[in-house]
């Protein structure tokens, strides 16, 4: 439990920082799951760029009708934001289910984000939100979308040198319904599946259906087989455990000690009938 | 750990099996290969570094082709050793003719030691698919 | 707090009195081996084996010798001759290996120390290690001890092929008649799974050689100091009466810190060989590996009964899983199963057979509980098993079996007497505070919904307050020495190491009232050899019944001796002492215990053959065991969808003889309950076929926690033992034991319409939903 030697720096400014990273320094943004690594030596960077330490990236703010979220906030920050809480919740609900309350306190989105851990609890609902991940370079400055951000297991669209600025959720109005389930691993808390899900009706018909997906397979993904059945219905109960068997359907399923494939997927359909059922009944 | 799985390659059988018994080629697509020396029949020693999210380590180690049975099949052994542990891989690769291609279908196990077995246990599963997928994809290209 | 006035106002024992060791651990103020620092300190540093099995062909040290800042690099070849890891238990034909401190030409398990760097630092040390290179010819490995045993299997020691270490025979009662006239047998193979203790604090040891003085001083975190003396000056052959071993706070030991362990001889042998202070810290992962591990049963039972419920006969077969060598108590674990297999019932016929198996993986000890918890188990799943067999009531058939009140003494076919006991008060306590009756009735309405609900009983039974000393391998007895300062305030010092059982609070409760002292007044000092007596330490539910009760008559000599100063003082023949003064029965004359003491020290006039001072030191031998029991009844809910367990109650009913401290009993039986539960749900040392332990830290071995507990209903009856005046049973593992076969029974009845018999611990949800998926006949 006894790191190698390292250099760290904690930068005030972002562009001080964005440099460092330009020579190789790896970002430190909460350290939940790098310092564990650490530790244990699996991993041994050189160079530690702390970000926590840059005001410019811890906030959330309402801006050109969406919401933006800067890197470095906490866990506890998204869970708790009056902002979130009221008008994106399942991005707020979600990070009530990550980790434990000391992880909340200390873990970030950007940090979290940019790990793309197949089991973390967020890349469901960024997935669901169709939220924007904006990524800076020292040079640069581009968004994409979590669609595209999240690439395969700790595989992101990340270029050497860039780091997660911000999220953007969008702000849903009346008539949506959000939720967020997951099945824990009692031993670490990551999850084994987790299914958030975004619903919007008009009248009796589902209008919009987004369904984000953890924990299943290499990477959170988009169900959209599952999304375009649900569209158009009424989103009874036959019909949402029909779009439920959906969710998982085709995936190649990871299995490993605390769940098999054949189980994850099992669980899948059922939390996703959870989470489409607990979304539907939450539209105003 | 068991795996399994296929693959498509958009070479007939003979260029395909070559083409995974090319040192070149092996050299380029096994993820964090930093080289491959030829130290006896179809037996190399490499050096690989892999990284993986924060993960990262150096690797000394082997790849032996053996049960030759060309174009049909043969077995392919990766191992290697460095300081957060070992690993292990044995896999049968078969090749049946498809469509215009071939289709490489592997079997075998893989064994993880060291640390990395203790604290990767979940994470084992769906890294062993992504090293093999882009293993096979860099074959391919 | 303490004043220099002794006070007196009620009675203590039996009061919920708050701990007093908690202030300095929960604000973080308690020394800890690694708190400790010494001027000159170095670190050391161990390289373990990543394989189960291999030869070792060369090890390259140099880069390490290298480093800037290591004073030292020790490999197998020079610490081959500074003794071997003790095992203190012997069993006819054991197979003993010599585990050597550090590997020399093979490792036989992941974790296997191989070298040890000693540097100027924690962090230099590790990067030495890292710099030493090892040449392994690894080798197929047997993690499974019915693999190990299998014919061609991988011998763990070349010397003995079959990995059979003993055997271990043993039978009461005609068992042979018994089956031969049963109406049933019912048979099943039952797992208790291993489990890895996991105290919060890991194993640490710092040792502080001085050459001039030949004198050694051991800082370890351990459960029994004076063993670790004896063992460790023997085995460097050092002077007994200059090694000093202290064990400071104890951050938890579950049994895994009663053992003498490769690393505290390693260090006192650097520490000799440096002529500097070394000290050496367990990581998490190494407490994973290269600390014991518990349980490792496969049982094989067999039940003869008679259509009536009544249990005749029991026939068991432990293999129990060994790992790759001994710590102290390791074979002889097993054999407690074994005493305790017919648990609370009459049955008059046994037979036992134990096969101890070699494998690759750490080795089995001593883990809360230790061999009774697998009995307990056991017997208690196979009398689910008897009752569902002949259709009764599993309360029902237990009551039938359980030993009369009026046969106490009583005499087991293992060869034991059970103390005294109410077996059935318990179990009815449990049952009235459920309403059982009720929800046997609200569980038929649950099944015609297709609910999964179960209710499951569990009637345990355990040995406690180990022990007379013929029955042990280190002596059964335990001492303690109470001291009167002049001051008044008293000290005492016990031979027991408590490290979370709150004995400095009950035993200042006991002092408190023999003395007619406040409980302020009362020091209780222990841990430290060059301070107390002779001690053999806390385990075994041990602590009060024994350690209690030498402090209880070393109290009667001090208190006579005070009596006879307090009656020269008041010049009376008829005194009584309470409330901080000792009082003329006659006269209602009273002197202050201070001035009582004061007199003792300052000895102006002493009282006939009296010598001045007061102290007195007694050693008690305890005549028989003691046999604590209990009855645990948990209702259980199991998800069709998804196979989760939720407990909806949980209540334990114990029986630990007379209560000193009920916020402290509660406290054990709280913290015995979610270990138990955590073996019954949740957690499980898991290797791979090749060695490699997989649940190797938090991320995958899933500790139980605080929000994945139910809430227990606790409550008591009280039998007192005859085995020791204060009556005190022990309470420290009776939670662990009762736990889990409450909870799998619960579940296994809850399962129980889709033909589900037996289920194998942990109940993960997936193993339970694909039998409910299956709709299956398990």
């Amino acid at each position: 439990m006894i790191p190698q030697q390292f250099e760290y720096s904690a930068p005030k400014t972002l562009d001080e920082a964005l440099g460092l990273l330009a020579e190789g320094a790896k970002p430190l943004a909460g350290g939940m799951s790098l310092i564990p690594m650490m530790k244990l030596r699996l991993a041994s960077p050189e160079h530690l760029v702390d970000l926590g330490r840059i005001k410019d990236l811890n906030y959330i703010r309402e801006e050109g009708g969406a919401i933006h979220i800067g890197a470095t906030a906490t866990h506890q920050d998204v869970l708790s934001s009056p902002l979130l809480r009221g008008k994106c919740p399942l991005l707020a609900e979600t990070a009530a289910h990550i980790g434990d309350v000391q992880v909340r306190n200390m873990g970030t989105i950007g940090g979290s984000v940019a790990h793309a851990d197949p089991s973390a609890d967020y890349p469901a609902a960024l997935q669901a939100l169709e939220a924007k991940i904006v990524l800076k370079g020292a040079k640069s400055e581009r968004t994409v979308s979590a669609e595209d951000f999240f690439v395969d297991t700790f595989t992101t669209a990340l270029e050497p040198g860039e780091i997660v600025r911000e999220v953007i959720v969008p702000i849903d109005g009346d008539g949506t319904g959000t939720n967020y389930q997951k099945v824990l691993q009692p031993a670490s808390g990551f999850a084994i599946v987790g299914v958030a899900v975004r619903v919007r009706k008009q009248g009796e018909k589902v209008t919009l259906a987004r369904i984000g997906v953890t924990g299943l397979s290499n990477r959170a993904f988009r169900a959209k087989e599952a999304e375009k059945a649900l569209e158009g219905r009424s989103g009874s109960p036959a019909e949402i455990q029909a779009v439920a068997a959906l969710v998982g359907q085709g995936i190649d399923a990871n299995s490993d000690l605390h769940a098999s494939a054949e189980y994850r997927l099992h669980l899948t359909a059922v939390y996703a009938a959870k989470a489409l059922a607990t979304a539907l009944g939450r539209i105003a | 750990m068991k795996i399994s799985g296929s693959y498509f390659l958009p070479l007939p059988p003979e260029q395909a099996y070559q083409r995974l018994q090319d040192p070149a080629v092996l050299a380029g697509a096994m993820p964090g290969c930093e080289s491959l020396e030829k130290i006896g029949e179809d037996e190399y020693r490499m050096k690989m570094k892999m990284a993986m999210a924060s993960l990262s380590g150096n690797f000394d180690g082997k790849v032996r082709i053996t049960q030759q049975n060309p174009p049909n099949s043969f077995k392919l052994m990766v191992e290697g050793s460095g300081k957060i542990g070992f690993m292990k891989g044995e896999g049968d690769l078969n090749f049946t003719p498809k469509d215009a291609g071939t289709d490489v279908s592997y079997e075998g196990d893989v064994q993880v030691g060291g640390t990395i077995a203790a604290v990767g246990q979940r994470l084992i599963d769906g890294t062993a698919k992504m090293m093999i997928k882009r293993f096979f994809d860099k074959v391919a290209a | 707090m303490a004043t220099t006035t002794i006070t007196k106002t009620e009675k203590l024992v039996g009061k919920r009195i708050r701990r007093r060791e908690d202030p300095r651990l929960i604000t973080g103020t308690a020394t800890y081996v690694d708190d400790i620092k010494m001027p000159g300190m170095l670190y050391a540093a161990i390289l373990r084996s990543p394989h189960a099995a291999a030869k070792i062909r060369s090890i390259d040290i140099s880069k390490a010798k290298a480093l800037k800042g290591v004073h030292a690099v020790f490999v197998g070849e020079d610490t081959k001759n500074a003794g071997a890891v003790p095992c203190g238990a012997s069993l006819p034909g054991l197979r003993v290996p010599h585990h050597n401190l550090l590997a020399i030409d093979r490792v036989y398990l992941v974790g296997h120390p191989v070298a040890v760097v000693v540097a100027t630092d924690r962090y230099v040390a590790r990067d030495g290690a890292e710099l030493i290179e090892v040449d392994y010819e690894p080798e197929a490995a047997v993690a499974d001890p019915e693999k190990a045993l299998a014919p061609g299997a991988h011998a763990v020691h070349p010397q003995w092929a079959d990995n059979v270490a003993f055997t271990f025979h043993q039978e009461g009662g005609d068992v042979a008649k018994a089956f031969a006239e049963a109406d049933v047998i019912v048979k099943q193979r039952i797992v208790s799974q291993r489990l890895i203790p996991n105290s919060m604090e890991t194993r640490g040891v710092v040792a502080d050689w001085h050459a001039a003085d030949r004198s050694m001083n051991l800082f370890t975190s351990t459960q029994a100091p004076h063993l670790v003396r004896s063992l460790v000056a023997q085995i460097l052959g050092l002077e007994e009466n200059r090694f000093r071993v202290v064990a400071p706070e104890v951050g938890g030991g579950f049994g895994a810190k009663i053992q003498t362990y490769a690393e505290e001889i390693l260090l006192a042998w650097i520490s000799m060989k440096l002529q500097k202070p070394v000290k050496w810290i367990e990581s998490r992962r190494e407490n994973f590996l290269c600390t014991i591990h518990g349980r490792g049963h496969v049982d094989f039972y067999e039940i003869a009964a008679k259509r009536d419920g009544t249990i005749t006969g029991i026939k068991l077969k432990i293999i129990q899983d060994l790992g790759a060598y001994f710590t102290v108590l390791t074979p002889a674990i097993p054999t407690l199963s074994v005493l305790m297999m017919p648990g609370l019932y009459r049955t008059p016929n046994i037979q036992a057979d134990i096969v101890g198996a070699f494998t690759n993986c750490t080795p089995t000890d001593a883990y809360r509980g230790a061999g009774r918890p697998e009995a307990t188990h056991g017997i208690e799943r196979m009398v689910d098993m008897v009752a569902a067999e002949l259709k009764m009531d599993p309360a029902e058939i237990r009551l039938k079996n359980f030993v009369r009140n009026e046969e106490f003494p009583f005499p087991t076919a293992t060869g034991l007497v059970y103390d005294s006991g109410d077996y059935s008060a318990p179990l009815k306590k449990a049952m009235e505070m459920a309403g059982y009756d009720q929800l046997r009735k609200e569980q038929v309405e649950a099944r015609k919904q297709g609910k999964l609900m179960g209710i499951g009983l569990c009637a345990y039974g355990e040995i406690c307050a180990f022990g007379p000393s013929p029955a042990t391998p280190a002596g059964g007895w335990e001492s303690a020495t109470v001291k009167i300062e002049p001051s008044g305030q008293v000290t005492v010092l016990t031979g027991i190491s408590p490290h979370g059982q709150g004995e400095e609070t009950t035993f200042a409760q006991i002092t408190g009232d023999e003395l007619g002292v406040g409980i302020d007044d009362v020091l209780v000092l222990h841990g430290d050899t060059s301070l107390v007596p002779y001690g053999i330490g806390t385990f075994g539910s041990r602590s009060t019944a024994v350690g209690g009760t030498a402090l209880y008559y070393a109290l009667q000599d001090l208190k006579a001796k005070v009596k006879k100063f307090g009656a020269m003082l008041l010049e009376s023949e008829d005194v009584t002492l309470a409330n901080g003064q000792c009082t003329d029965n006659k006269t209602g004359k009273s002197v202050g215990f201070k001035e009582i003491a004061a007199a003792a020290y300052r000895a102006m006039k002493l009282p006939p053959n009296t010598e001045p001072g007061l102290l007195a030191t007694h050693f008690w031998e305890p005549p028989n065991f003691t046999f604590p029991f209990g009855a645990h009844l948990v209702v259980t809910d199991v998800d069709r969808d998804t196979g989760n367990v939720s407990i909806r109650r949980y209540i334990a009913i114990d029986d630990c003889g007379n209560i000193l401290n009920p916020l402290i009993v509660d406290g054990q039986v709280h913290g015995g309950v979610a270990q138990g539960i955590g073996q019954a749900l949740w957690e499980q040392a898991v290797y791979d076929d090749n060695g490699q332990l997989v649940t190797g830290e938090f991320m995958d071995y899933t500790m139980p926690r605080a929000h994945m507990m139910p809430w227990i209903e606790s409550g008591h009856t009280v039998t007192p033992t005859p085995v020791n005046p204060l009556g005190v049973k022990g309470v420290g593992e009776a939670g662990t034991i009762g736990a889990s076969p409450a909870v799998v029974n619960s579940v296994v009845d809850a399962l129980s319409p889709l033909g589900v018999k037996h289920l194998d611990m942990p109940l993960t949800p997936e193993k339970l939903w694909k039998l409910i998926s299956a709709g299956s006949n398990a």
